[in-house]
């Protein structure tokens, strides 16, 4: 039932404007990927391109081999056999919960039987029998999520896109339905496509994540990889809240811009201008790592449960530290970064 | 179903050479929509050519001369009309009643509205639905119960609480003025009323914070923000009186007040039918009309729309206090003369012998009224056309304008605002012009002349003109409430496999249900009162309702022609209210209220 998609060299412009840029992008049977970015970076008009509800300029896009998209040829979005969450679930307000899962099947042609068969399976997984004869105004947040995912997975499809489907619900709930629908949708084995701008979302949920700017796929990897080795400064800077900071690289060592401290161990790094990525959790004593020492002002400190997060300047440069205790602001606080933590990005 | 099997189409595709080739050809076509092209040919035939016969007319004298057509162009008619006093006092005659009723209905309306929105006045409610009767009654039938009570032998005149010198003012600009005001009143209110139901209260709670006072508060705060919606009131209105068939072919006619609608008439039916003068008439009115719509585009231009947002908070109520008994009496005397006084009138009549004997039980009879129902008669005959063209014309108009608008929702590019300009624009198109234009297009242009459906002379040209009136409006009311959806419904439902057909069914049609309704309900009640189509393209078979009442009362028959209009007024009202009803029923039963994405267009629909 589930298939992989390639998507190979889609260009797009809307309004003059190119919105996807020769974009390639390959997903394997059975993965989750996110597309991740800002507002404008195209990841929606992607999404919308794959399901078949925009058509882009050039380019070619299979499903299992077979093509659904080619400039000679085009596959209408009604017979790709792929199912989409979206953002506002476009569950069809005058339909019971029932209605709105059978009512794709019946067009479909099935018997009495599989669309029952498949209603059920799809309202049992999903925890939504008890709701089976309820209008979508009648259900939360949640439930309404719910439903949206179980009128996808009753139409077993091939793949399954997701439109940012929960930036609707509020932050205490948006963890718990992340960690249900993943469940549901691993469990049931599809190919998913899945897009946010939420970098927490996105490392949480993907297998890979393909970080998009701007038209184009700034980086395609897992997140442990995109984590530990953002491809880019575009990268480092939208992931994870790391701060970088400017300098030069000579030698094998790395010296901050505007202001006068001690070089920086930069062992592999090539010569030249580049951005030092500090993860506020790397922070460590100034004496545990001498060699990758940097010294700054606190310039404010907020409480976050776990640690405190400090903001240190150094020199016209901020940055943002992950501190065990609290230190008054004007202080000068000493730190370093563990040597294999130091990633620098050379231009 | 596998995945296989589900991408059968591709696996065509994927097939030898020439289906790929076929399959690129087809692709081709499929882009090439020919939905622009229907669109074009059907506002061209239902109203572009037989505005621009109206238009040639005037410079193209010969043109339809039925002895000996020529295309010689010549500026003789033009030259006639603005020599000749009875036009030059009908443009006048026009521009005071129009420019005099814009303000004072506005004045009206906006009060009208600030009561019923804002003040906590008794019977709220009802006074709020005053307007809209008054707005489905049809102008002719209030300014013909004005004349049966005014008149020198009139109800009121009986009574001997009017004085000989007032009659003689009432049948001249001032009478028109209040005539026209009470009718078109509920315009203003509508528009004003949208406006303030969207100005929310947070720039007033902004202002009284800063310590403003409410006088100053509505002076410099909601005053200018409601500037654009009294601007459109005051154009809309003046381009209403403009057009208005229904005042000038009774009320103005009693008192020899010649405006240019009727001209029009006159020059089109009366003998010697003087056709080009019809046609400089006809474009004098509409460069008018269109100079006004003109400016209302420009002013709507400079307005920033941001400033009336639907995220609004709702508007504060004001408590009058004690005032709010005088306030309600005086809108409930507005509510009477507007509506009520004239409907008794005519109820009074349907059930009098004569005029003169006035209101007394000697002269009571039930005879109008069975005369009007016996089957087999005339009025009977008119009645039931009237209801039938109404019906037919409210479900074509409907039907079209609900595919047209799904069509148009899902395109993209131009053709979506295009459409919506030319509707707005044609909704700007008298009537009279439209009935003269159906004229000359299907009774003297050669290969129209014998067209055997529509055909001249038929009720299948009075339905098509009917459609070609209501049509603008339909489409603008649907698309309006189509424009609500949110697109990912029928996105999903297409993810589904389903077809086009069964979407607009299943899934657009119920979600905008209340709004068909309410576009075939304003379809028929409109076109079961329309006047001037239905009196320029009378059929052979008989007329419809509104000018057999024209006609009865002009032959001495008042009894008879209100009768008919009462009873017009109860079968279609009370069929329109059914369906409303029944309707309004069915979709909150299903939940449908809450489809519509909340947002402030529907404003936009009744300012149209």
């Amino acid at each position: 039932m589930t298939a992989s998609l390639r998507c190979s060299g889609i260009s797009k412009s809307l309004g003059g404007r190119p919105v996807l840029d020769n974009l390639s992008l390959s997903v394997n049977a059975g993965e989750v990927v996110s597309l991740l970015g800002a507002s404008g970076s195209g990841k929606t008009t992607l999404l919308r391109i794959i399901s078949g509800l925009t058509d882009p300029d050039r380019g070619q896009i299979t499903l299992d081999g077979r093509t659904v998209w080619s400039p000679n040829a085009a596959v209408p979005s009604e017979q790709r056999g792929i199912g989409m969450v979206f953002q506002d679930y476009a569950l069809w307000p005058h339909m019971s919960v029932e209605k709105n899962l059978g009512f794709g099947l019946e067009s479909q042609r099935l018997s009495q039987r599989d669309v029952a068969e498949r209603l059920n399976h799809a309202l049992e997984v999903t925890r939504l029998a008890a709701y089976r004869g309820r209008y979508p105004v009648e259900l939360s947040g949640g439930q309404q999520q719910r439903v949206a995912i179980a009128r996808c997975l009753a139409a077993r499809p091939a793949l399954m896109l997701f439109d940012e489907p929960l930036s609707n619900l509020d932050a205490a709930l948006r963890e718990d339905m992340r960690v249900e629908m993943m469940d549901l949708v691993r469990s049931e084995g599809i190919t998913v496509v899945y897009v946010t701008h939420d970098q927490a979302e996105a490392m949480a949920v993907s297998d890979r994540i393909a970080v998009m700017r701007a038209g184009v796929i700034a980086q395609f990897d897992t997140p442990q990889a995109i984590y530990q080795k953002p491809a880019n400064a575009f990268v480092a800077g939208f992931i994870g809240g790391f701060s970088l900071v400017r300098g030069t690289v000579h030698q094998g060592m790395f010296k901050l811009a505007g202001v006068e401290t001690e070089p920086l161990q930069a062992t592999g790094a090539r010569s030249g201008v580049g951005d030092l990525v500090i993860r506020p959790e790397d922070a460590r004593p100034a004496t545990s790592h001498p060699a990758t020492r940097l010294q700054g002002t606190v310039v404010s400190q907020a409480f976050q449960g776990r640690c405190w997060r400090l903001v240190i300047e150094l020199g016209k440069q901020r940055v943002r530290l992950d501190w065990p205790d609290a230190v008054p602001t004007g202080t000068t606080l000493g730190f370093s970064i563990p040597p294999d933590r130091c990633v620098i990005l050379t231009e | 179903m596998s995945h296989e099997q589900r991408l059968g189409a591709t696996a065509s595709v994927r097939g030898s050479g020439e289906r790929q080739l076929g399959a690129f050809v087809r692709s081709v076509i499929a882009r090439v929509s020919v939905l622009p092209f229907i669109i074009y040919a059907v506002f061209a035939m239902l109203l572009g050519l037989p505005l621009l016969l109206v238009l040639v007319q005037a410079v193209m004298p010969g043109l339809f001369d039925a002895n000996a057509p020529d295309m010689a162009l010549s500026l003789g008619p033009l030259e006639k009309a603005f020599g000749s006093s009875r036009v030059g006092n009908a443009v006048v005659n026009s521009l005071e009643l129009a420019i005099t009723t814009a303000l004072t209905a506005t004045l009206l309306g906006g009060a009208f509205a600030l009561l019923a929105r804002r003040c906590n006045i008794p019977a709220r409610r009802f006074i709020s639905a005053v307007p809209w009767l008054v707005f489905l009654t049809p102008s002719y039938l209030k300014a013909l119960a004005w004349v049966l009570l005014i008149s020198p032998g009139g109800y009121l005149a009986q009574w001997g609480i009017l004085s000989t010198q007032f009659i003689h003012t009432f049948f001249a600009l001032p009478g028109l003025v209040f005539v026209q005001t009470l009718n078109l009143f509920p315009l203003a209110t509508f528009v004003i009323g949208a406006a303030l139901a969207g100005l929310g209260s947070e720039y007033e709670d902004a202002a009284r914070m800063a310590g403003v006072r409410p006088l100053r508060i509505w002076l410099h705060i909601n005053g200018p923000l409601l500037m654009p919606a009294i601007a459109l009131s005051l154009i809309t209105i003046f381009a209403e009186v403009l057009s208005d068939f229904g005042m000038a072919s009774t009320i103005a006619r009693v008192s020899n007040f010649g405006v240019l609608t009727y001209g029009i008439y006159a020059a089109a039916s009366d003998y010697p039918v003087d056709f080009p003068m019809a046609g400089v008439l006809a474009l004098i009115l509409l460069l008018l009309v269109v100079g006004v719509v003109m400016v209302d585009r420009l002013l709507r231009r400079r307005v920033d729309p941001r400033l009336i947002s639907g995220r609004s908070k709702n508007g504060r109520i004001y408590d009058l206090g004690l005032w709010r008994w005088p306030a309600a009496i005086a809108a409930l005397t507005i509510s009477v003369l507007a509506l009520f006084l004239p409907v008794a009138a005519i109820a009074a009549r349907a059930f009098s012998r004569t005029l003169g004997a006035g209101l007394t039980f000697g002269n009571f009879t039930a005879a109008n009224v069975l005369t009007a129902l016996s089957f087999g008669t005339d009025t009977d005959g008119a009645l039931l056309r009237s209801l039938a063209y109404a019906g037919i014309a409210a479900v074509i108009t409907c039907g079209g304008a609900l595919i047209l608008a799904a069509e148009l929702d899902r395109s993209r590019g131009i053709l979506r605002p295009l459409v919506l300009g030319l509707s707005l624009g044609a909704v700007a198109i008298p009537g009279i012009v439209l009935g003269f234009g159906y004229i000359l297009m299907w009774n003297r242009l050669p290969g129209f002349q014998n067209w055997p459906f529509p055909h001249y002379g038929d009720a299948s040209l009075m339905v098509t003109g009917y459609i070609a009136a209501a049509l603008p409006y339909c489409l603008v009311i649907i698309m309006g409430a189509i424009g609500q959806l949110s697109p990912s419904l029928g996105e999903a439902a297409k993810l589904h496999g389903v077809g086009a057909t069964r979407r607009l069914l299943r899934i657009t049609l119920p979600l905008v249900l209340l709004s068909v309704v309410t576009a075939f309900l304003f379809t028929f009640i409109r076109t079961m009162f329309e006047l001037p189509i239905s009196q320029m393209l009378v059929p052979v078979n008989g007329p419809p309702v509104p000018p057999m009442v024209t006609h009865l009362f002009s032959h001495d028959q008042d009894g008879l022609g209100s009768a008919l209009s009462l009873l017009s007024m109860l079968v279609a009202g009370s069929g329109a209210g059914f369906i409303w009803l029944f309707a309004k029923r069915f979709v909150t039963r299903r939940g449908v209220a809450s489809a519509v994405m909340p947002t402030a267009a529907s404003s936009g629909i009744s300012s149209s």
